[in-house]
């Protein structure tokens, strides 16, 4: 619905197009985390240009991660948050808490993307993640669907050499 | 599917053929343009890095590589596994990978934003999200075919594929191929 609205706003000119413009400020947001798109509430606080602050409830749905006394953390994983900068990362405003995810991101060195336009945000791999190879010299796993839509992945291969080839339909 | 399917078709492989529509494997391997190959060893450990994979010559008057050379050194990997002079020790693989620099990182980012948009069909979004993913990794190939293929290229940016390889004037221009660092061995 929000793009709609904003293709209007486009086609207006004036006050019209200005009411347009608030109420997609006002709109939700979207994060994509892991691939996975989200919508989650928009804080209700002016942020610093490009950040994306969350609720703690849209931060696990968005990313699994959530906020524990020892940090945010997923499963195991666990990131502490840098006592002399905790206010770069949590808000509270009323009863909600609010978590900078773009902060967030900068910590882990976690890559992020953002369409000012449209609110949306997203979040690639951490730096960790994607480097692991270099140094363990292990080719990264994957699972993809073979044209039947058969899901296959690497590790089934241990055992055998791989040839991995690439090629695009361009 | 739509799109490759009637190449799989064709070749009747022997081999597994997987669909990517979200550009994964080159994601995760670094890769910046087709066609780009890795060898995994038994054990699942690269034991060569990303390299120019022609395995014809039929566009070798853009890129100036002989196949057969490539096709030996997968049979001679074939046949001796590590222990064939094409396949890298570990020392040497390390030479050869580098981290992805935090520049390419955030055009990895954007070129994920620029395909959701795509898939969203929010085309004049996607395109801005492509054209930064290309000013931050301007020697990946993918970004910019992948944005060129799904929109007119010369309006939307000015260029195309064949001219831009035109202007490379058959320098070898990605992940180039070290063969053979064998024959100087015994």
């Amino acid at each position: 619905m929000r793009n709609i609205r904003f293709l209007i706003c486009l086609a207006l000119p004036g006050l019209l197009a200005a009411m347009c413009a608030v109420a997609v400020a006002a709109g939700n947001r979207t994060v994509i985390y892991d691939g996975a798109a989200t919508e989650v509430t928009p804080a209700g606080f002016p942020a610093a240009e490009g950040d994306l602050w969350v609720t703690l409830k849209d931060l696990t749905r968005a990313t699994k991660f959530a906020l524990k006394p020892q940090g945010v953390c997923r499963d195991e994983l666990c990131f502490p948050i840098p006592k002399a900068r905790k206010a770069a990362f949590l808000k509270a405003q009323g009863k909600t808490t609010w978590f900078n995810l773009s902060e967030f991101a900068r910590l882990i060195r976690q890559p992020a993307a953002h369409d000012a336009e449209s609110a949306v945000w997203f979040f690639g791999p951490r730096a960790d993640e994607q480097n692991g190879y270099v140094e363990s010299l292990v080719a990264p796993d994957f699972t993809l669907p073979d044209a039947g839509g058969k899901p296959h992945s690497l590790s089934e291969f241990r055992g055998k050499k791989v040839l991995l080839v690439t090629w695009a339909s361009w | 599917m739509k799109d490759a399917g009637k190449w799989i078709e064709a070749a009747k492989p022997e081999y597994t053929v997987l669909i990517d529509t979200q550009h994964l494997v080159t994601r995760l391997y670094n890769m910046v343009n087709v066609p780009t190959a890795v060898w995994i060893n038994e054990q699942g450990r690269i034991v060569r890095p990303n390299e120019v994979a022609y395995v014809d010559d039929r566009y070798k008057g853009m890129h100036k590589l002989d196949a057969a050379e490539y096709l030996e050194a997968i049979r001679d990997w074939a046949a001796n596994g590590d222990q064939s002079v094409y396949a890298l020790s570990e020392q040497q693989m390390k030479e050869r990978l580098a981290p992805q620099n935090p520049d390419w990182a955030r055009a990895a980012a954007e070129f994920g934003l620029a395909e959701y948009f795509y898939r969203q069909g929010r085309q004049a979004a996607s395109i801005r999200h492509y054209k930064e993913a290309q000013r931050l990794n301007p020697d990946n190939w993918n970004y910019k075919r992948q944005a060129w293929a799904l929109s007119d290229a010369e309006r939307e940016y000015g260029t195309s594929f064949m001219k831009e390889v035109q202007k490379l004037n058959g320098k070898p221009y990605y992940a180039p191929r070290r063969l053979p660092e064998s024959k100087k061995k015994p």
